[in-house]
């Protein structure tokens, strides 16, 4: 007969080799293989070294006693929770090697049984009446199981469905949960209505949902997301080298609901129809100022509000820069820019300069591609 | 012996009594003494002497409110003081408890309410008239960070007869009496409050945000303020002045702000200076007009040394009074006293002279050369490490006598 303490190290022992076997043939990396092999073989020794002093119980050989005697206490009864804590350590140390998420998974893991083995046999001493014993465990645990296995449950719902609905496309999403919250309306509605319904038909209407859910999400997130437009910062824009283009790149038709736009402003330019680039600030502006003035190295959070009938982008050019490419140093234009911006539409910019516009011999300017007239001087001290 | 136990309170309270009459006298001493430390001749930072309109606005609201609350006070505490002394434990019976006086309450709660409306209905109509920004004649712009205020004129028709060349100067700002003047403040790093007492209230600078106060001076003079918001290490060192001068005066003081460049005659101390200021100065520090050996401009990048990204523009650091965030004089304590206790008529003349080399304060300004921390705590130990190595103020440069030296020639021509 194998004791308790046997075979939870030489279920840890499997596990482990398993795990090393798995990620040797996986990642292909020596430390981690080496890690959990040696782990395996720590484990096995030390199930080896438990077998033979019997979980040191030395009435642990003395079956015959065991199995004609009335026992003191009652035995304990059977439990998977030794079994879940060690498939806790293996995934931990396998975390160890592999990824954070895996390691976070075994910790839970290793928690949970952990808790639950304990509670269980904490339980299994109450009294030597089995019945009342489950009694006093249930009322102990129940209350943090059962909150905890809804959350748990809710949130595997919840997963499931954001990835379906990240892996249909956008109009699709709005039709399909558009369906679905429809039958569930009238399923309520037939529920409530049709009085004589079995609840083990509800739980099984239920549960059959849940589980489409849950495997549609699987199933889902297995393919993957679909391909979702990224919003271009600035930075990215001006790598790119395209903030002299009026065109090309994909115009932001959510740039108005972008938190910037409604943030603190250090000014806001507008675009008109006429092709006139004004600039507001927050109070009144110097009489008679041309251009627009912001200090250097400060994060100026500024607006840009597109009244053209066209897609427009608002850019900034600092005159140049020099990068390196290669190895070599290359001279290239030093400007920011936002995206194409619809027409109506508001975006912002963040205009962070460390060196004064003198340093430049052009100065700072403002400009919209492809609308010549659309320039205003940015004055920076 | 219930007669006997009333007899020992009585005992006890009047024993008590006599000890708190022994020391009243004690206690009075010491609260005229506290109230006598917060009296002074010569405050420059009195929000009770307003200099300007929009002080005088707050002027106008504080002191009736201040009364009102002063009246409120004393009848409380007078009430409180009574009911302590009158009522207090001589071991008589307690009294018949009762609960409740609606009349009573009903009066002590429609009171405080229409004092409160008193109150409200000319602050809020003073916080609108401070406000105001449409008369608006002369627009400046600060920008805070640790430790000091950027000062910056932006290009306008304002500010008397216009500004046609940005001005950048710190930690003194200079405008022209009788104008209203709106200032335009926000901060590199992290919270500061503008505070010039004698000409308006105080008004937060945030990160990412412009707020304005308005300032207007009735009379020439140097009004002294100081950050009011906690914002680091040497938030006591951040100081800042308002240098209010006549129009005409204020118009020189442009005309200097934006004049050429002009270097130190050759082989003068003042020129070596130039050289060592090159190279181990204008890194961080800019000066408007300044070339290198081949002519090219000399460009400061503070963005690559200091937390913030900027540092004081030192063009004409000699036409100013003080350095290092206004916490230090740049002229002796003696002409500091010319300068500032000049009457109102001569005051700008008096500021325009600059800093001639017998008023240099160079016992302070050696000693920032010399090792800037020491004279002014900017950063903790270890925190350059949270800043990727930015220094938060000016490092300890390791300048030799002989640096110093020529660097205080160079920056004494700088006016």
């Amino acid at each position: 007969m194998l004791t308790t303490g046997s075979k939870l190290l030489i279920g840890s022992a499997v596990l482990a080799t398993i795990a090393a076997i798995v990620y040797g043939i996986d990642q292909g990396g020596a430390i981690g293989t080496v890690g959990l092999a040696s782990a395996a073989a720590a484990l096995s020794f030390l199930a080896g070294v438990n077998l033979l002093t019997r979980d040191a119980n030395v009435f642990a050989d003395d079956e015959n006693v065991i199995d004609s005697c009335e026992a003191a206490d009652p035995a304990p009864g059977n439990s998977i929770w030794p079994m879940a804590f060690a498939l806790g350590a293996v995934v931990l140390c396998v975390g160890l090697v592999t990824y954070p998420a895996v390691f976070i998974v075994g910790i839970v893991l290793l928690l949970a049984a952990g808790a639950e083995w304990m509670t269980q046999a904490w339980a299994e001493q109450a009294s030597h009446e089995a019945a009342h014993n489950s009694e006093v465990r249930s009322r102990i645990a129940n209350p943090l199981e059962f909150p905890l296995a809804a959350a748990i449950g809710v949130g595997i719902v919840v997963f499931a469905f954001s990835r379906i609905m990240l892996w249909l496309e956008k109009v699709g999403t709005v039709v399909a949960f558009g369906v679905l919250a429809g039958i569930i309306v009238i399923v309520a509605f037939l529920f409530a209505y049709r009085g004589g319904l079995r609840s083990r038909t509800a739980i099984g209407a239920i549960g059959v949902a849940v589980v489409g859910l849950v495997a549609g999400g699987a199933a889902a997130g297995l393919d993957g997301e679909r391909d979702i437009h990224p919003h271009e910062t600035t930075a990215e824009l001006a790598d790119e080298g395209i903030c002299e283009d009026p065109e090309e790149t994909e115009a932001d038709h959510n740039a108005a609901q972008s938190v910037g736009a409604t943030a603190a402003v250090a000014a806001e330019l507008t675009l008109s129809e006429s092709g006139e680039l004004t600039f507001e600030v927050n109070g009144p502006i110097p009489a008679g100022a041309t251009a627009l003035t912001l200090p250097s190295s400060n994060l100026n959070n500024v607006l840009f509000h597109n009244e053209s009938s066209e897609d427009r982008r608002l850019s900034v050019d600092f005159g140049t820069k020099t990068v390196t490419h290669d190895g070599e140093d290359e001279v290239v234009a030093n400007q920011i820019c936002t995206t194409l911006v619809e027409d109506g539409g508001v975006q912002n910019m963040f205009v962070e300069v460390g060196l004064p516009s003198s340093t430049n011999p052009g100065g700072y300017f403002f400009f919209v591609p492809g609308v010549d007239t659309a320039t205003l001087e940015l004055v920076v001290p | 012996m219930s007669n006997s136990r009333s007899e020992m309170a009585s005992l006890r309270s009047t024993t008590t009594f006599s000890k708190m009459r022994r020391k009243l006298p004690i206690g009075i001493v010491a609260g005229l003494g506290l109230l006598a430390a917060g009296c002074a001749q010569d405050a420059p930072q009195d929000t009770f002497d307003p200099a300007g309109e929009n002080a005088q606005k707050i002027q106008d609201l504080q002191v009736p409110v201040f009364i009102l609350a002063g009246v409120v006070g004393v009848i409380v505490l007078g009430v409180v003081g009574f009911v302590l002394v009158r009522y207090r434990d001589r071991g008589q019976a307690i009294p018949e408890q009762s609960h409740g006086n609606p009349a009573l309450e009903i009066v002590l709660t429609i009171l405080p309410a229409l004092i409160l409306i008193g109150v409200a209905i000319p602050t809020v109509g003073t916080l609108m008239a401070l406000d105001e920004t449409d008369d608006t004649e002369c627009i400046i712009n600060v920008t805070g960070q640790q430790w000091w205020w950027e000062v910056d004129y932006p290009v306008q028709d304002g500010c008397g007869s216009g500004i046609s060349e940005v001005i950048v100067t710190s930690g003194q700002m200079v405008i022209p009496t009788g104008t209203n003047v709106l200032v335009r403040g926000t901060s590199r790093d992290v919270i500061h409050s503008w505070w010039i007492p004698r000409l308006n209230g105080k008004r937060d600078m945030v990160p990412g945000r412009v707020h304005h106060v308005r300032l207007q001076a009735d009379e020439p003079g140097i009004y002294a303020g100081q950050c009011t918001e906690f914002c680091g290490l040497s938030h006591a060192n951040m100081r800042m002045e308002v240098i209010a001068m006549e129009p005409d005066d204020f118009e020189i003081w442009k005309q200097g702000q934006t004049a050429d460049y002009v270097a130190p005659a050759e082989g003068t101390l003042a020129a070596e200076g130039e050289s060592t200021f090159i190279a181990q100065c204008s890194g961080c520090h800019q000066v408007n007009g300044l070339t290198d050996s081949d002519g090219d401009p000399v460009i400061a990048k503070p963005a690559t040394a200091v937390y913030s990204g900027a540092t004081p523009n030192l063009s004409w650091l000699m036409t100013r009074n003080t350095f290092a965030g206004a916490s230090f004089n740049l002229l002796t304590p003696e002409c500091r006293a010319d300068v500032w206790d000049a009457p109102p008529e001569t005051v700008g003349e008096k500021y325009l002279e600059g800093v001639s080399p017998e008023c240099l304060n160079s016992v302070e300004l050696r000693e920032w050369l010399r090792d800037a921390p020491a004279k002014k705590p900017m950063y903790a130990s270890g925190a350059l490490e949270d800043t990727n190595g930015l220094t938060r103020g000016m490092p300890d440069l390791g300048l030799s006598e002989d640096q110093i030296d020529q660097i205080v020639a160079y920056l004494l021509e700088r006016q």
